[in-house]
């Protein structure tokens, strides 16, 4: 086949796009009354394109195409999968909780397919120009996911903050393209990486400026401090199955190309970001753990949470490239596992436009819902990071990688940040378990398919903690082809 | 290497958890189904066990070994083995569950099984602890043990149980993460590439770096101890726990501080361990005096109980710092006794608690009249408590004192006036409870003890005469493991001429993937 026409490494992204198209369609053919398959074709879509993401892998690699501009490297494959395996559950736990609030409509799983394709694209870019675009392409359909319940005051103002902080963001990413392309003439990974490989005798400041406004495009994205702010607001307004997914899919999205551009396109200037990222790190770390204390609602706890974890990957991006990639992409595996576990309890408890918002709704749960409560402490057990889940595992390997690379105080800082979070974890615990219920069980039967959705993650968190082994290795062949 | 079809250890672990699966599949409501499944899990664990004292043979090295490479990548194995110093720790535990199981027969009465779950789970990773032989496996068991003491505490405790549940847990788990940093500088500065014990142990590092790591793990292992001033989680897991839950904490748990010390701290960081033991011995006899102090104050029964353990476990980690063989030798004896002869006093205040749901000792006076068998079995226990010749306390205080002499002669006598303000608190305490009037009219016609809390307590009594009379059926098993811990810290830290050196073996960790 010719290479220049070798589409293989888009065929997953495109079959998803095409499933978002033909979703829509159905929607507007269906008769009035009647609903459109919609969760059953995004299912359909996702599992084929999970389906050819693994055939891609397990075949003979294949190189850039695009003139250079994407791949299917096994960065690029691995975080895919695990991408659409986010989509896959979320999906399964959307039609519940979108009958319970009365948002059943097409557009939902449209905009979430859509959103999985800029996913996609984010993390096989290996040109920052097509990055933006798969940027702004999953951005875009999560802004209207946040605001998709109109009736909800809340809702809409996540899906305009969501907007306003994402917008701003693209710019500070576009900046900083537009700077690392004048000192390298190039926005192609592989020529910015070859030009700042060389030592120049003043540094590359404009590429360090242009490095620093890549940050904080990023640090917006994956909702670093002091770029956070509207990471709570966006996750307790928006609805939870979409909480759920940005929080388990735009991190690992995110991360992946993070990866890709500072581990890669910019590591000539690792001496310069390496400090700055560390930094970032321990200040996310500590901010978001502590203004996790004070939360009473849930999803702004796990909104702070989510904020504490971006710091915990960060820890590990400082570390050598080799140990910092296998490090985030398995934590990325078992962070998306647990917190899609536990925003999907929420959201499978919702009923008649109500959920549990606060932790006196979940008092007594343990005794009304005993596996379920059961699934939600180990979701919270794997977030503190206490063995034998995969939580544990992956914190292991990220402060691992740290230390390993002499980054001892970021270690430190990230475990005794992570006693800090045990205390606010433990406290949904107790509220669990160690409450007495009140009043009567206002609170859905869970759905057949949520139920296999937090199944599934479930048995992740603790197969992943028990025997990680495997994806370990993978995780290791992934980030071999950063370099 | 244990052939797979003759392996004990792995058994010992699975054998719970597999229990825990099965019962945690039945229907809430079969509550009795829960109790009779716990307790034959639990005896079968007990029985398993025994095969490894008929099995051991009394020399010095791990046996019963297993070994199966886990996260190659990292040099990370499953391995698991005991020697000396683990082998009756080991059925200390699996010989105090039944028993826990038994005891909590009746006074738990809401969501037994989940209690019972928890229990076998706790038991499970108790085991794990005793037996790893890597430092990962070591940590995910220490850590994960943690998760059912805190349900067990938060779920059936008193009143303050919430409190007293996350205290415990925040406070164990700060401590245990600076050792997981420590063992993580460990794995980088040993360049072995191996989570190993044994390899790491043949592979000292720089005795600069080992203070710093021997401090990070010390702290771990002195806040579980609990060592002075580390200890002020304890009295309120112990008086919020159930009965269960305080026998396992004060029986076990506490016992991994001690044992963190013999296995990990001090073989592997043998300079430091030697440089900071004048600070650990003088800790431990601050622990001694200071906890028998407060017991002597103490008005409510279980808190006397919990404040006598401080002191108790000071005994231990004297002998201990001693870094004698008689010394060690005699702090893991200890560490068995004050298992036995604590668990019975927490089994005993439980029962009392069951039947007038007060622990204060004012309530009380001359039960001696209205229970004269209860009465019988706490004198004794007492009796061990205080280590009265003949008793097993007396076996294990005697041996430390004697290994610590010629550590500290000072801490020695210091530590001996703890002996007699054992003897204040507690034989003051069986007078105000037992002794004089039964002037309370709550307390006539106390029921004695029933033939379930007999038959928990039998095997409790048994065994602190036994220990007491017959200690060498035990000690020659710890004394070769004690006297080869001894030996390795005297040789890593002799300054040895520079030629005669053996060089650095690199260990063959499993599969090394880079």
């Amino acid at each position: 086949m010719n290479a220049i026409l070798d589409l293989r490494p888009i065929v997953p992204a495109a079959i998803v796009a095409v499933t978002g198209v033909v979703v829509l369609l159905a929607q507007a053919f269906t008769p009035k009354g009647r609903s459109a398959p919609s969760s059953l074709l995004s299912l359909v879509g996702l599992g084929g394109a999970l389906v050819s993401v693994w055939l891609l892998g397990s075949g003979r690699a294949v190189g850039a195409v695009l003139a250079g501009a994407l791949a299917a490297d096994g960065l690029a494959i691995f975080l895919q999968a695990v991408i659409l395996a986010v989509a896959i559950v979320t999906v399964l736990l959307s039609p519940g909780y979108l009958r319970a609030n009365g948002l059943e409509r097409g557009e939902y799983y449209a905009l979430l397919l859509f959103s999985v394709v800029g996913m996609m694209g984010l993390v096989s870019s290996l040109e920052l120009v097509s990055m933006f675009v798969a940027l702004e392409i999953m951005s875009v359909a999560l802004y209207g996911m946040a605001g998709l319940d109109r009736a909800r005051p809340e809702s809409q103002e996540s899906a305009l903050k969501y907007f306003v902080t994402g917008a701003f963001a693209s710019a500070f990413f576009l900046y900083g393209v537009a700077l690392v392309y004048g000192v390298s003439g190039s926005t192609s990974l592989e020529r910015v990486s070859r030009a700042l490989g060389v030592t120049s005798p003043d540094g590359f400041p404009l590429a360090v400026l242009g490095a620093a406004f890549l940050l904080v495009g990023f640090g917006f994205k994956i909702a670093s401090v002091p770029f956070h702010m509207w990471a709570p607001d966006v996750y307790e307004g928006a609805p939870t199955t979409v909480t759920a997914f940005m929080s388990a899919g735009v991190k690992a999205a995110a991360f992946g190309a993070l990866l890709r551009v500072f581990d890669y396109g910019l590591a000539g200037l690792a001496s310069h970001w390496q400090p700055l990222v560390a930094v970032l790190a321990i200040v996310t770390m500590v901010l978001g753990n502590l203004a996790a204390l004070a939360q009473r609602n849930l999803k702004r706890l796990l909104a702070y949470s989510s904020i504490a974890h971006a710091g915990y990957l960060m820890a590990a991006l400082v570390a050598s490239p080799f140990l910092a990639g296998e490090a985030i992409l398995f934590y990325l595996v078992a962070y998306a596992a647990v917190n899609l576990g536990a925003f999907g309890v929420i959201a499978a408890l919702a009923k008649d436009g109500r959920e549990p918002a606060t932790l006196a709704d979940l008092a007594g749960l343990a005794e009304r819902r005993p596996a379920l409560s059961a699934a939600l402490a180990l979701f919270l057990v794997s977030l503190t990071g206490i063995p034998v889940t995969a939580g544990f595992v992956g914190k292991f390997y990220l402060f691992g990688a740290a230390v390993a690379s002499g980054w001892v105080v970021l270690a430190l800082v990230g475990v005794l940040t992570s006693v800090v979070s045990a205390y606010y974890y433990l406290r949904i615990v107790v509220a669990m378990y160690m409450e007495e219920p009140v009043g009567e069980d206002r609170w859905a039967r869970v759905s057949p398919s949520a139920a296999l959705a937090l199944a599934l993650s479930a048995g992740v968190t603790l197969l992943f903690g028990l025997w990680p082994a495997p994806v370990l290795r993978l995780a290791r062949l992934a980030s071999r082809s950063l370099f | 290497m244990t052939p797979p079809l003759a392996q004990i250890l792995s058994p010992l672990i699975l054998l719970p958890v597999a229990g825990a699966v099965v019962i945690a599949l039945t229907r809430r409501e079969a509550v009795l189904l829960h109790k009779v499944l716990g307790l034959l899990v639990s005896l079968a664990t007990f029985v398993l066990s025994l095969r490894l004292v008929s099995r051991f043979s009394d020399i010095a090295g791990i046996q019963f070994e297993e070994r199966y490479a886990w996260i190659p990548a990292w040099g990370i194995s499953y391995h698991v083995g005991i020697d000396g110093l683990s082998l009756w720790l080991v059925i200390l535990t699996t010989f105090l569950t039944p028993l826990c199981l038994l005891g909590s027969w009746s006074s738990i009465d809401k969501r037994v099984r989940e209690f019972v779950v928890f229990m076998l789970l706790l038991e499970a990773g108790m085991i794990g602890v005793f037996v790893a032989l890597d430092l990962f496996l070591f940590y995910v068991f220490w850590e994960a043990m943690l998760v059912p003491m805190y349900f067990l505490i938060g779920i059936w405790g008193h009143e303050r149980r919430i409190y007293a549940a996350v205290k415990f847990f925040l406070y164990t788990f700060a401590g245990s993460v600076l050792m997981l940093v420590a063992f993580l500088v460990l794995y980088k500065a040993s360049g072995i590439r191996s989570f190993d014990i044994p390899a790491l142990v043949a592979a000292p590092v720089d005795p600069a770096l080992q203070t710093w790591l021997f401090l990070a793990c010390a702290i771990a292992f002195a806040i579980k101890v609990p060592m002075w001033p580390f200890h002020t989680w304890l009295p309120d897991a112990h008086v919020e726990a159930p009965t269960a839950g305080s026998v396992i904490l004060a029986g076990v748990l506490l016992k991994m501080g001690g044992y963190g010390f013999l296995r990990l701290a001090i073989p592997l960081f043998p300079d430091a361990a030697v440089k900071l033991a004048p600070l650990v011995g003088v800790l431990a006899v601050i622990g001694i005096v200071y906890g028998a102090l407060v017991s002597l104050v103490q008005p409510d029964l279980k808190k006397l109980v919990a404040y006598s353990s401080v002191s108790h476990l000071g005994f231990v980690m004297l002998g201990i710092a001693a870094l004698t063989t008689t010394g060690v030798t005699g702090a893991v004896y200890q560490m068995l006794n004050h298992g036995i002869s604590t668990g019975a006093l927490f089994f005993l205040v439980g029962m009392l608690y069951d039947r007038r749901h007060t622990r204060q000792i004012s309530e009380f006076g001359g039960l001696r009249s209205a229970m004269p068998w209860f009465f019988a079995v706490f004198l004794l226990i007492s009796l061990s408590s205080i280590a009265v010749p003949g008793t097993n306390g007396f076996v294990g205080e005697f041996l430390i004192l004697i290994g610590a002499w010629s550590f500290s002669p000072a801490l020695v006598v210091v530590a001996s006036l703890g002996v007699i303000l054992a003897a204040a608190y507690v034989l003051w305490m069986v007078k105000r409870v037992f002794y004089g009037e039964l002037s309370n009219p709550k307390n006539q016609g106390l029921p004695d003890l029933s033939a379930r809390e007999a038959t928990v307590l039998l095997p409790l009594v048994v065994l602190a005469i036994v220990m007491g009379i017959a200690s060498p059926i035990f000690t020659r098993r710890i004394e070769p493991a004690a006297d080869a811990l001894v030996r390795q810290v005297r040789d890593a830290t002799r300054p040895a001429p520079a030629a005669v050196a053996p060089p650095a073996k690199p260990v063959p960790g499993p599969g090394d993937g880079r």
